[in-house]
């Protein structure tokens, strides 16, 4: 027999229990590796491209002259979409788009070529389809790109007539020129800017529901007091013991994600090797606080299940990472503090992203923080609990 | 004839035990009832406000003209943009992004002014963070729009021309016209809601009935589906039975979230009510035998929980909805055709936001349907798994 108040001793036994409990049942291997590794090659596979390329479009060519068709080959090297198809009329080129065969296409109207010669100016029209927003934003940039470019070549060539040197030429037809810098993401790649908060979402989704089914199913199986006797019966030294094999597991997926995604893939990590640790050690506590917290508010396992469920999902509406924050409706904007998503995605733009000093996210920070401390004032309830309830199905 | 009317008085049976088992099973509850009636309206809400205007970003005015003095104000009075400050240099400016306040900051050179008076090309740069996409692109719509209106004036002023008609022609060989289909002011909630409450409804039935096989299971006893009856009933019809409890629960549900849902965030609503209520047949048919299938590997209460929520996110991506289909690799589009929503959503907001008609959906009408008889098969194996399984430990 152990000697009382041997803490160390304790400590060993319960996580060694732990252990064991997880080789039990293949459902903690799954929550643990297979859904977290999953989401991390899932994701960083599908957004592989970085940006899509050849998005379906299609193309009304009322015309049909050599100039309408050298429209058509212009869009059709662009690189982000490719002409699929030439329709007769708009009402095909509709059905297309209903059918889902194309994002977008564009109309040529009829004496196209005629009119751009007698400087008539013939109008291009572009139909685009934001419900597809992502392909509807890409092909829209794309479509406006080629109504510059036939704009300019015909510019051009009457210019060019009346003896204009290239450059002036240039000037003539765009005065001011935007140009547009993308900070630390310069080709806008998808995949660095969702990849980094949507794999840790998940993460901290399945981090805090493990947590919850850890602690819960010691009631569910009522093995609670067992376990609160081999820990001294000091809910603290239980509790720490029997989560720190999880700790150790999630760091374990956790830091392995990080290496895949900024050394094996390359995103940007300006934040250096300690910072971006931290964060991530930050990430694990913060998700298992808030399982814990859940569970010891409510002990019943399915309703603290169904909350991490609920956090968890919608965290990656609002964290802001699609839709931003600033956009949201006061009381959104408000509520958006209480999902550790929401911090974990300010430090990583902050600090891993842009390379600020952690100092920057002092307040994110903080708030993680209390997120870690607020099962401690749960503990006592949470012990009470443990006790006395019965599994509730 | 007899026989066929006692057989389906038996499966009125089950469908009415079925339901009353989940009224009374407060977890199943929650997700085939609560959060189908609730999470739509958090989701819708949250999206509400549909666009990203007035990005707050600053300027770094080298220049100094009234030029310059033109371009900043004109930025600022588009909807996409607002002009916090005009900052000293940009280490000024890269700490109001540091600081949250900004998100971008433009670059006027010195030249700008006496590079457009002397006929040059003048550039500025746009600079935006890249913590979201949408600020990008907020800033680079509205620094456009504002060239583009200050170029017209520059270039007929320049060009010196001698008639009006000449003047427009030099400013716009070709004109363009953008017509944004389907979505006329290119919302996020018309783009994503659509595509949510489907994928909640699948969702939603893989926890529930992922829930009801679990906790059979757990209590190491199937007979309360399937043994209690004696002489006991066709393993078909004990799935039709069931099947038909859900079927029932989620067209009250589905007439909610798709109509009632849309109609209180003023999102688009453009299906035909009769194509609509054929498509939602297979598909809630799919999702419920799919449902059914993969009950079966839940052995206790709490497993659909941690299984199912955290393929929610995946299964939107390979829908083809926030990330394009045709972008998609080979292996994922593969893995997207076994779910039905992957077909519900294209399909449902092809029809609801596009105003597609039933057979201009024919590819993933059929497809629904081929997975409702494929789904039912495995159904009813995974309910003969069962009873084999439950004689053998009688």
């Amino acid at each position: 027999m152990r000697k009382p108040y041997d803490s160390i001793g304790c400590l060993r036994a319960v996580f060694m229990r732990e252990l064991r409990r997880m080789c039990s049942r293949p459902i903690y291997f799954f929550c643990v590796v297979v859904a977290p590794l999953f989401s991390l090659f899932f994701f960083t596979s599908l957004l592989d491209e970085g940006l899509p390329h050849r998005l379906p479009v299609g193309v009304v060519d009322l015309d049909g002259s050599a100039q309408s068709r050298q429209v058509v080959r212009t869009l059709d090297v662009m690189d982000q979409v490719e002409v699929c198809r030439v329709y007769k009329n708009y009402a095909d080129a509709r059905d297309a788009m209903q059918r889902g065969e194309i994002y977008a296409f564009l109309m040529i109207p009829s004496n196209f070529a005629n009119d751009l010669q007698g400087f008539r100016q013939p109008v291009l029209t572009y139909y685009v389809s934001y419900t597809y927003y992502v392909a509807g934003s890409l092909t829209y940039s794309s479509l406006r790109k080629l109504t510059e470019l036939v704009s300019g070549a015909a510019l051009r060539s009457s210019l060019s007539a009346k003896g204009v040197g290239e450059e002036q030429m240039m000037a003539q037809l765009q005065p001011i020129v935007i140009e547009a810098h993308a900070l630390h993401n310069p080709s806008l790649n998808y995949a660095i800017y969702l990849n980094n908060t949507i794999v840790p979402g998940v993460m901290m989704l399945l981090i805090s529901l493990m947590t919850v089914y850890a602690v819960g199913s010691e009631v569910k199986f009522n093995t609670a007091r067992s376990w609160l006797e081999m820990s001294n019966h000091s809910i603290l030294l239980a509790l720490f013991s029997k989560l720190l094999p999880y700790t150790l597991a999630f760091m374990v997926i956790a830091l392995f994600a990080d290496y895949y995604m900024y050394g094996v893939l390359q995103y940007p990590c300006e934040g250096g090797l300690w910072p971006t640790v931290i964060l991530t050690l930050f990430m694990v506590l913060s998700a298992q606080a808030l399982g814990l917290l859940f569970f010891a508010a409510v002990p019943v396992l399915r309703m603290a299940l169904s909350l991490c469920s609920l956090w968890g999902v919608v965290s990656f509406s609002i964290c802001g990472f699609s839709f931003p924050q600033p956009a949201m409706e006061a009381p959104v904007r408000a509520l958006s503090w209480l999902f550790p998503l929401r911090h974990y995605y300010l430090i990583y733009v902050s600090q891993t992203l842009d390379g600020n000093s952690p100092l920057y996210s002092f307040t994110n920070y903080a708030v993680l923080l209390v997120f870690m401390l607020l099962p401690l004032l749960l503990l006592v309830r949470l012990k009470r609990a443990l006790i006395h309830t019965d599994y509730i199905p | 004839m007899l026989a066929f009317r006692r057989w389906l008085t038996e499966m009125m049976h089950i469908a009415g035990r079925e339901l009353g088992l989940l009224f009374c099973d407060s977890g199943v509850l929650i997700f085939c009832l609560a959060v189908p009636l609730g999470y739509p309206l958090l989701y819708a809400y949250i999206y509400t406000t549909e666009l990203m205007r007035e990005v707050p970003v600053t300027v770094v005015d080298d220049c100094k003209t009234a030029l310059s003095r033109e371009f900043v104000r004109k930025l600022d009075a588009t909807q996409w943009v607002k002009v916090i400050a005009v900052s000293e240099d940009v280490p000024a400016a890269l700490q109001q992004i540091k600081e949250q306040q900004s998100y971008g900051y433009f670059v006027i050179p010195t030249d700008f002014s006496q590079r457009i008076v002397t006929g040059q090309q003048a550039f500025i740069g746009m600079y935006a963070d890249m913590s979201g996409m949408l600020y990008y692109k907020g800033m680079l719509v509205g620094a456009t729009d504002v060239s583009l209106d200050m170029n017209e004036h520059i270039k007929i002023a320049r060009s010196g021309l001698s008639t009006v008609r000449e003047e427009q022609l030099v400013s716009y060989p070709v004109r363009n016209r953008e017509v944004s289909l389907f979505n006329p002011q290119q919302g996020f909630a018309v783009f994503l809601i659509p595509a949510v409450l489907i994928l909640i409804i699948q969702q939603t039935l893989l926890l529930g009935i992922g829930m009801a096989g679990g906790t059979a299971a757990e209590r190491g006893s199937y007979r309360q589906w399937l043994l209690r009856e004696r002489p006991q009933p066709g393993l078909f019809c004990l799935l039709m039975g069931r099947s038909a409890a859900y079927l029932l629960l989620y067209a009250v549900i589905s007439a909610y979230m798709l109509c009632l849902v849309p109609r209180f965030f003023g999102l688009v609503q453009i299906a035909r009510a009769l194509d609509l209520l054929l498509f939602m047949i297979p598909y809630l048919l799919s999702c419920i035998f799919l449902a059914f299938t993969l009950a079966i590997l839940m052995r206790n209460r709490e497993m659909s929980i941690l299984v199912f929520v955290f393929t929610s996110l995946p299964l939107l991506f390979i829908s083809g909805i926030s990330w394009p289909g045709s972008a998609l690799p080979g292996f994922w589009k593969g893995v997207s055709y076994l779910f039905p929503s992957t077909f519900g959503i294209n399909g449902f907001v092809r029809m609801n936001n596009m105003g597609a008609s039933l057979h201009q959906v024919a590819t993933e009408y059929m497809a629904l349907w081929l997975q409702t008889i494929v789904y039912s098969f495995t159904a009813w194996l995974s309910f003969r798994r069962l009873r084999k399984y439950e004689m053998r430990t009688e």
